[in-house]
């Protein structure tokens, strides 16, 4: 994101101050500890997990070698292909949902009032909140009979939908939680986002008489794209990892149909005792977000050549 | 010189002072299930004053606690069943000394060599394995030894608003409850029930469920005969035996003779509300249940609260899927001090199984379940039968907790109609069997 | 914002949709919450018997009562912060050192080890859980705060921060106090790190929120109730619902969960904003 700094920098100082970069062991002291750290908890686990999905292994004893058999046995399961899906769906649910809620908020709470100010803090307060709680707070809104939704829906005489059981509405039902518990993110990037416009451009705007409508679309939009970019990036990425919301809300049902990606590497690894296989379906996880990743690599790139 | 001994005696005195509350108080790590009731019964040793699994369960440890000034007990309570969490706690080494686990999960944990085989131990406390009922002693033991102090045995009821039975027209002359004998009649029963009372006849916990569908299905299966785990390693589902009992809860389903969307706590609120003539659920809630129904005002106050075992509506065994609940030590080196405290704690739920019995669930000795005292409690005598009809799966069978997942899935999926009854019962054996293979 | 507020001055009908718009929204924000509250102030039995009730009197303190005198949440609480807390101290000494080192030193193999490191970047922390619980095992880290915290200090997002934000620092600065003989340590210390100041909440916001609200390695590593933090304490609560403790208690415990965040929320607010806002600025 900072590279044209970081080019500059390094090209700007190097001819007259060699003696001072050249290298130097002991400057590896400064990032030694970090290292250290990221070789033992990070690296060398990748690496053993990556071991331990070609094995046979339980949760008691490790087992023997058995090549690619874990990740057939994966492929074979229709639980584990309805897991990818799921978490695609998922993603596909929340993520157009915070950014287009996120900047809708952004772009009416983005004034000097004391209301924004007090909306700001009320849409982002929940984001402080843990996964736990929030999953809490919202079983009470779902919950049949007792719960917030089916007091409404009562008040007008109707019957609320069964948004944590009933098969078509569980996903969506973990969705609006989600979104309800991340919202304030996308709204906060968007609102720093539309503080960096510069404002003569809108006095600009404003002498030739263009109407707001005219304004968003010719001027906000267009300066913040890539803090739109950024915000649907770094949603993607944190909600593929959905878990807790899925475990706590629904146990993955019904039917499998909530269960993601991370839920299935838990009920393998740690209800199952099948390290081996847990282990190849979170290297499966890690090569999508990898793909995930690259996308944003890429995508970067292209913009700052642009 | 003597100052040096001044120095050295303070010293000492310190280190004895210090030491001393270590020494005198043995520590036990307790982990269980059964729920958190710390508001109501946490301070609370008076066990006879104590309803339901969790509030008798957390008195019981607390007298035991006060009774042993010398045993500091320090309980963890899980979420049911625990078993994620046990496992985990195992696998790094931290498990705890004594833990609830089903006699269903024992031989997941004592096959790897987990648990500390108690025959011995129980003896010098005076506890034999022929104190145990029959069902009991044959739960807990695995590989012909002893691997948890059992606690109960608990099997699934019929738990019924007799004042929802009556407005049904199903009440007997004898005032008992008119229970079906075949599929045909229970799904006749219940369309009666709805049509007089315009309420299900189930109150069924079917939200995110697995539990329930599973004894269901096993407990029909067994009623027919049908020996699905004649092959320990390998099970047998796409059956028609299988398919009657699916459809059964499936025509029960499709014609609203159920509540569909309530989740467990949801289920026992809408059964105490009245909300439908039958619930689903285990030995363990008959204590709760007759103690609201002697609450004037409550649903159960008005026309009375009955519990049966499940009806035989098929023609073969007399039989309904039971299973029990036991304490387990975990193998660790001990102190002689600390496994005496075990031994003390194992001894004084074997001496207190009455007070636990009153749960609703069926003690496991038989001192227990021939007294008096117990057959005297209310509803023992309709449901006395489950000592004789309760069947466990086969112990050699593993991982019956991933297993009833799985069953419970399946068959959630094919009786609310997301998967066909044959696509799901075949899914559940080829899943169930790539489980078993793969241990 | 000239501009804007001109913008608001005529108050059309659309103006009112939006408006209309957002307190809806604000309502779908607040309402969980408030009705959360109500159902902690009321008695358990009372909603037993009619979950209306909630509505109306009367209201009780009673499940706080019991919460204070039973629950563990404080003890939950406590580990949380412990957690949380030497988590981002510990991140933002690490990251700091690090970013310096990779954006301002030279030594052999560095822009090697920064692309691993960056490639760090890409591994969610879910893909090395299973690996990372036995090595865990075998250390005998598990149920101890270190176990609690060493996984979060591998992130490689804050290297990452740090090492961009000392390279967008003017190279003159620290050349100066370099060639007047200050050890790279001194620079470090006197010179830049002052400067980083709002890197530093930034990541250290991020860090903090990240651990306060994970989940998944507290589950399988704090299985002891000595050690649950607040999200595996407060969920091992959950799955009896109403069963045992009684919704209203269930609720108040929430509230005593959830209230000290919030807390510190309401007061750090500004810095909390400006520092999220930082993260996007880049």
């Amino acid at each position: 994101m900072a590279e044209p700094l970081t080019a500059t920098a390094g090209n700007g100082s190097r001819a007259k101050s060699v003696d001072i970069y050249a290298p130097q062991w002991r400057n590896f002291l400064f990032v030694a500890p970090y290292l250290f750290i990221f070789a033992a908890f990070l690296v060398f686990p990748l690496f053993w997990g990556v071991w331990l999905s070609f094995h046979k292994a339980d949760t008691f004893s490790s087992g023997r070698f058995i090549g690619f058999d874990n990740y057939v046995r994966l492929f074979r399961d229709g639980i584990f292909l309805q897991s990818i899906w799921n978490t695609f769906y998922f993603v596909f649910l929340t993520v157009p949902a915070l950014a287009l809620i996120g900047l809708f908020l952004a772009l009416c709470l983005n004034r000097q009032t004391r209301s924004a100010a007090v909306l700001r803090t009320l849409f982002f307060s929940s984001s402080v909140l843990s996964v736990t709680i929030v999953t809490l707070i919202w079983r009470i809104v779902y919950i049949p009979d007792m719960g917030l939704l089916s007091m409404i829906y009562g008040f007008f005489g109707a019957k609320a939908p069964a948004f944590l059981s009933d098969p078509d509405l569980a996903m969506i039902g973990i969705a609006i939680a989600t979104v309800w518990w991340c919202i304030g993110l996308p709204m906060m990037l968007f609102l720093s986002a539309l503080q960096q416009i510069p404002q003569d451009i809108y006095e600009a705007a404003a002498l030739d008489n263009a109407n707001r409508w005219q304004t968003l679309r010719s001027i906000t939009l267009p300066s913040i794209k890539r803090t739109f970019v950024l915000v649907v990036i770094i949603q993607i990425v944190f909600q593929f990892q959905l878990f807790g919301q899925a475990w706590l809300m629904t146990k993955g049902g019904p039917n499998n149909l909530t269960k993601p990606i991370v839920l299935y590497i838990y009920n393998t690894a740690f209800q199952r005792w099948d390290i081996g296989m847990g282990a190849a379906a979170s290297e499966i996880l890690f090569l999508l977000i990898l793909v995930a990743a690259m996308a944003q690599f890429l995508l970067t790139r292209r913009k700052a050549d642009a | 010189m003597t100052l040096r001994k001044l120095f050295f005696a303070t010293i000492s005195a310190a280190a004895v002072m210090m030491a001393s509350p270590s020494f005198a108080a043995t520590e036990l790590q307790v982990q269980r299930f059964f729920g958190a009731c710390d508001a109501d019964f946490g301070k609370n040793t008076d066990v006879s004053k104590a309803v339901g699994e969790c509030g008798i369960i957390t008195s019981l440890i607390n007298k035991f606690a006060a009774d042993n000034p010398d045993i500091k007990v320090n309980v963890t309570t899980v979420e049911w069943p625990g078993y994620d969490q046990l496992t985990a706690q195992f696998a790094s080494g931290d498990a705890p000394d004594i833990v609830t686990i089903h006699e269903s999960a024992l031989s997941d944990y004592q096959s790897k060599g987990l648990l500390m085989p108690l025959d011995d131990l129980l003896k010098t406390v005076g506890v034999t394995p022929d104190q145990f009922t029959d069902a009991a002693k044959q739960g807990a033991t695995k590989d012909g030894k002893i691997y948890g102090l059992p606690l109960d045995n608990w099997t699934m009821l019929y738990h019924i608003n007799m004042g929802l039975f009556k407005q049904a027209g199903l009440v007997n002359a004898d005032g008992t409850p008119m229970l079906p004998k075949s599929p045909e009649e229970l799904l006749a029963q219940a369309e009666q029930f709805k049509q007089k009372t315009g309420k299900p006849y189930f109150v069924q916990n079917l939200a995110n469920e697995t539990a329930l569908f599973t004894r269901n299905l096993y407990t029909y299966l067994f009623q027919q005969n049908s020996d699905f785990f004649a092959d320990p390693k390998k099970v047998k589902f796409n059956t028609p035996e299988a398919k009657k009992v699916v459809e059964m809860y499936k025509a029960i389903y499709d014609k609203d003779y159920t509540t569909k969307n309530l989740d467990y706590a949801g289920a026992i609120n809408a059964f105490l509300a009245g909300e439908g003539g039958v619930q689903l659920n285990g030995t363990w809630v008959v204590g709760d249940y007759n103690a609201q129904s002697e609450k004037p005002g409550t649903a159960l106050n008005k026309g009375g609260y009955a519990v049966y075992p499940y009806p035989q509506l098929f023609s073969g065994a007399h039989a309904q899927y039971a299973d029990g609940h036991t304490w387990a030590v975990s193998k660790k080196d001990r102190t002689p001090e600390q496994t005496a405290a075990i031994g003390k704690f194992l001894k004084f739920f074997a001496d207190n199984d009455f007070e636990w019995s009153r749960t609703g669930h069926l003690p496991a000795y038989k001192a227990v379940i021939d007294s008096a005292k117990f057959k005297a409690l209310p509803h023992r005598d309709t449901i006395a039968a489950i000592a004789t009809l309760g069947k466990p799966l086969p112990s050699q069978v593993q991982r019956q907790f991933a297993i009833q997942d799985i069953v419970g899935e399946e068959m959630s999926a094919a009786v609310s109609g997301q998967k066909p009854v044959d696509k799901a019962l075949a899914d559940m054996e080829s899943r169930v069997n790539e489980l078993l293979a793969n241990l | 914002m000239a501009s804007h507020s001109a913008e608001i001055r005529g108050r059309s009908f659309g103006d009112r949709l939006l408006f209309g718009l957002v307190i809806l929204l604000a309502l779908a924000m607040a309402g969980p919450v408030l009705y959360v509250i109500a159902l902690s102030l009321k008695d358990n039995k009372e909603l037993m018997v009619d979950p209306h009730s909630v509505f109306h009197m009367p209201y009780t303190i009673k499940n706080y009562i019991d919460t204070i005198g039973t629950s563990n949440v404080f003890s939950w609480v406590l580990n949380s912060f412990i957690v949380a807390g030497g988590l981002t101290v510990l991140t933002l000494i690490l990251s700091s050192l690090a970013g310096y080192g990779f954006a301002r030193l030279n030594f052999p193999g560095r822009d090697a080890l920064f692309v691993i490191v960056l490639l760090g970047l890409a591994v969610p922390e879910q893909a090395v859980l299973i690996a990372r619980h036995q090595i865990f095992s075998w250390l005998g880290l598990h149920n101890t705060y270190p176990g609690l915290i060493l996984p979060g200090l591998s992130s490689a997002f804050g290297v990452f921060l740090m090492t961009q934000y000392f390279r967008a620092i003017p190279k003159e600065l620290d050349e100066a106090a370099i060639l007047d003989n200050a050890s790279r340590f001194r620079v470090f210390w006197k010179v830049l790190l002052p400067l980083t100041v709002p890197a530093q909440a930034t990541l250290g916001i991020f860090t903090f929120l990240g651990a306060w609200n994970d989940y998944f390695w507290p589950l399988i590593s704090a299985t002891k109730k000595e050690m649950f933090t607040l999200t595996v304490g407060i969920a091992s609560t959950q799955q009896n619902f109403a069963q045992s403790q009684g919704i209203g208690f269930l609720m108040a415990q929430a509230v005593f969960a959830g209230a000290p965040i919030l807390i510190i929320y309401l007061f750090f607010q500004k810095y909390i904003v400006t520092a999220v806002s930082g993260a996007a600025v880049r």
